[in-house]
């Protein structure tokens, strides 16, 4: 019972309610018309559309912002009525339809006004502000250190600036998606700070390596390969002593030394020395590279207070950087008695050893022992090997060499296991010659001078009908310790002269011609150890002795003593000299390591224009003069095989 | 071998006015130093910085080109730097002594 009746009140409710919902109906579909009357189009629709619009812009739809909106007054909302903008129509709508009348009429009007705000929809420019406005890691960009904001500064945030709608100003009751416009802000933004750099400071804080690593770092290869190639470099670098701040407008330091060195015709330019390798070891040899003409490679004798040391060694040094240091030093077991530079490869330099090796080293090697020896047999060298030189061009050459007991080789370099070419140098009689000394003539690859330990001197040839010996000179009393052909330059006028030195105190000049003597010259009181032709000067040479003198000799000024002569400081026992290739500079080698260079003052080195002449009327005169004392001499003293050297110097 | 780097850093620290070698590896570490330990971390670490710049320098004004040498000329010292791909070698030199 009691439940039909509350169904039957229900029902009746129901009706009701549906009675009220149908009477709205009408009433609506009334307004509608009314609406539709009055033309203008249906707001709901609108709206929907606005929204739509917005949300696919990817902006709050309008109804949500309108609830937001809801504290703002009904004042301001009649203004807004008049502010440009159509999407806040709708808020003014859904408050009363009349105010919505004036309104429509009043959105005609200043449409047309209203697209250009619209069109500052200025997008991304804020959402990049938001992404970058705290101090973030970020990826760094060359300019982006300031970015370009469009209205206030705390503009940066869409509910920020719609928390200050209460009290903003007119732009600030725009909605969100459009931005208020006005002056852009410039605003600073953190140096970015890339990843990499971060890493980069806190690993060199951390890292330290410990004496084991050091350790495997110095003896790893590459580690030596550059310490010995940056140190080589860096001793250059540190021996340039110029000083770039010399001030020549303040101070007043006297260069006295340097014009005192001017005058002189020979002074000491340097010394090259080294304690371990070169003390106490005699000089054998001086070489000049081709390809660097800077580079001098001099060999050693054994150094009879350190057995233990290798016997041989040959060390290059640079005579173009002040450095103190060889630049390279190779050695091997037997003492090297002659060396040179592979004329054609730069980096190989041969020697000639006391056993009768001959031995190659290469700078490109990180050794210093040979890389490679001809054998110790009976087809090549069983004596000391004293002469070794490379003749030939740069595509048929060889190394020629001669030991002590008259045997000459040929080899080729690239096969040093045995001898391409042997010859025996033998006097008529067969007796081997003791060759102490020889010399190519200028240009030639086939005819040479040798010197020999019986003090006889020879011409031979390598090749022809009559290779080997072809003609044996006068002799000197001793045995002979230097041999130097003429350097001929620009005329082959010259090339039959060559000069010896010898241990009987005496140089003599020679020609091929002739089996005696041209001149002898008997200045030294001592052994004459070696002599050497220059190579710019057609009549000038170098000579040195036993008691340390270094004699050049012009024959175009003097034939009776030497142009100039120094005694070596120490006066130690010379054995070696050589020109640089250059004319400019004398090297000379002594008994105890040391090789000494000397400048040669320019008037005495250079040859004047006419010195090729004034050398062939000079020649002339020496033979016109020997002739005649050969002359005088069968007259007067008729002792025969009285030796040339102990008269000539009675001549003029 | 090791011998000659040896010799070859002694002759460079006994050369006339030197005050100190330090060689460096390619992540500014000292491998061998004849300076203190302090002076050293801080050359080590300064110059390699400075070396890498300055080759930095050298090849983006010429990629075809490359730093051989840098030489620092100051009051007091002159450094010498030989940059290398995998050390670099360091001489502090007294040029007035």
């Amino acid at each position: 019972m009691d439940r039909k009746a509350e169904l039957e009140r229900k029902k009746a409710k129901l009706q009701a309610l549906r009675d009220e919902k149908e009477k709205r109906r009408r009433e609506k579909e009334e307004k509608d018309l009314q609406e539709a009357k009055a033309g203008a189009p249906s707001e709901k629709d609108t709206r929907k559309d606005l929204d739509e619009m917005l949300s696919s812009l990817g902006v709050a739809p309008v109804s949500e912002v309108l609830s937001s909106l809801s504290s703002v007054t009904s004042v301001t909302s009649d203004q807004s009525g008049q502010t440009p903008d159509a999407s806040l129509q709708p808020t003014l709508n859904g408050q009363n339809t009349k105010a919505k009348k004036q309104q429509t009429l009043s959105v005609v009007q200043v449409q047309v006004t209203n697209i250009q705000p619209k069109e500052n929809v200025t997008y991304t420019k804020q959402t990049q502000t938001t992404s970058s406005g705290t101090h973030e890691l970020r990826d760094a960009h060359a300019t982006d250190y300031y970015v370009l904001t469009f209205g206030d500064a705390q503009g940066d945030d869409e509910d920020h600036s719609l928390s200050h709608l209460d009290h903003g100003g007119f732009h600030s009751k725009l909605p969100p998606g459009i931005l208020p416009h006005g002056l852009p802000t410039v605003k600073e933004v953190a140096p970015a700070i890339t990843p990499q750099e971060q890493k980069k400071d806190d690993i060199k804080q951390v890292k330290e390596l410990s004496e084991e690593q050091k350790q495997m770092i110095i003896l790893s290869e590459d580690f030596q390969r550059f310490v010995l190639r940056s140190g080589r470099v860096m001793e250059r670098a540190l021996s340039e002593t110029v000083d770039i701040y010399t001030d020549y407008i303040g101070g007043s330091e006297s260069d006295e030394g340097l014009d005192e060195k001017s005058h002189a015709r020979l002074s000491l330019n340097r010394i090259f020395y080294d304690d371990r390798w070169s003390k106490n070891r005699c000089v054998t040899s001086f070489d000049w590279s081709t390809h660097f003409p800077e580079l001098m490679v001099a060999s050693y004798h054994n150094n009879e207070e350190l057995p233990n040391e290798p016997d041989g060694v040959v060390v290059v040094w640079n005579t173009k950087f002040k450095k103190q240091t060889p630049e390279d030093v190779f050695h091997c077991q037997s003492a090297v008695m002659s060396t040179c530079f592979a004329k054609f490869h730069p980096n190989l330099i041969l020697g000639g050893t006391y056993s009768g090796q001959i031995v190659l080293w290469d700078n490109r090697v990180q050794k210093r022992t040979p890389i490679q020896r001809t054998p110790l047999s009976s087809t090549a060298h069983t004596h000391p090997v004293y002469c070794l030189s490379m003749v030939g061009t740069q595509n048929a050459h060889n190394v020629i060499s001669i030991s002590s007991d008259g045997r000459l080789c040929s080899w080729s370099l690239d096969m040093l296991s045995a001898p391409q070419d042997t010859l025996e140098l033998q006097q008529k009689q067969p007796k081997p010659i003791a060759v102490t000394c020889m010399s190519f003539l200028h240009d030639e690859v086939n005819n040479f001078v040798l010197g020999s330990e019986d003090g006889y001197v020879h011409s031979a040839s390598r090749h022809g009908n009559r290779s080997g010996i072809i003609e044996t000179y006068e002799k000197h009393l001793g045995p002979v310790t230097g041999i130097s052909t003429h350097q001929s330059h620009t005329t082959a006028e010259f090339s039959h002269l060559f000069l010896t030195s010898s241990i009987d105190w005496t140089i003599k000049l020679w020609s091929l011609k002739d089996t005696k003597p041209l001149y002898s010259f008997e200045d030294n009181s001592d052994y004459v150890m070696d002599v050497a032709w220059s190579p710019i000067h057609p009549s000038l040479f170098a000579a040195v002795d036993g008691s340390g003198r270094l004699d050049l000799w012009n024959l175009n000024q003097d034939t009776e003593v030497p142009t100039c002569s120094v005694v070596v400081e120490g006066a130690p026992a010379l054995n070696r000299v050589s020109w640089t290739p250059s004319g400019l500079h004398v090297t000379i080698g002594d008994e105890s390591g040391k090789i000494y260079v000397y400048d040669v003052a320019d008037n005495v080195a250079q040859p004047r224009m006419d010195e090729w002449q004034r050398f062939g009327t000079t020649l002339h005169e020496l033979k016109m003069n020997t002739n005649e004392d050969f002359e005088d001499l069968d007259k007067s003293m008729s002792i025969p095989q009285q030796p040339l050297s102990l008269t000539g110097s009675s001549v003029a | 071998m090791s011998q000659e780097v040896e010799e070859t850093l002694k002759r460079i620290q006994q050369h006339k006015g030197v005050v100190g070698t330090i060689v460096v590896n390619n992540e500014g570490v000292a491998v061998k130093s004849t300076l203190d330990n302090t002076s050293t971390v801080q050359y080590a670490g300064l110059m390699g910085q400075l070396a890498d710049k300055a080759r930095s320098v050298v090849r983006d004004l010429d990629p075809s080109n490359d730093l051989t040498f840098l030489r620092i000329r100051s009051k007091k010292h002159e450094i010498m730097i030989a940059p290398d791909k995998d050390f670099i070698m360091i001489v502090i030199q007294n040029p007035t002594d």
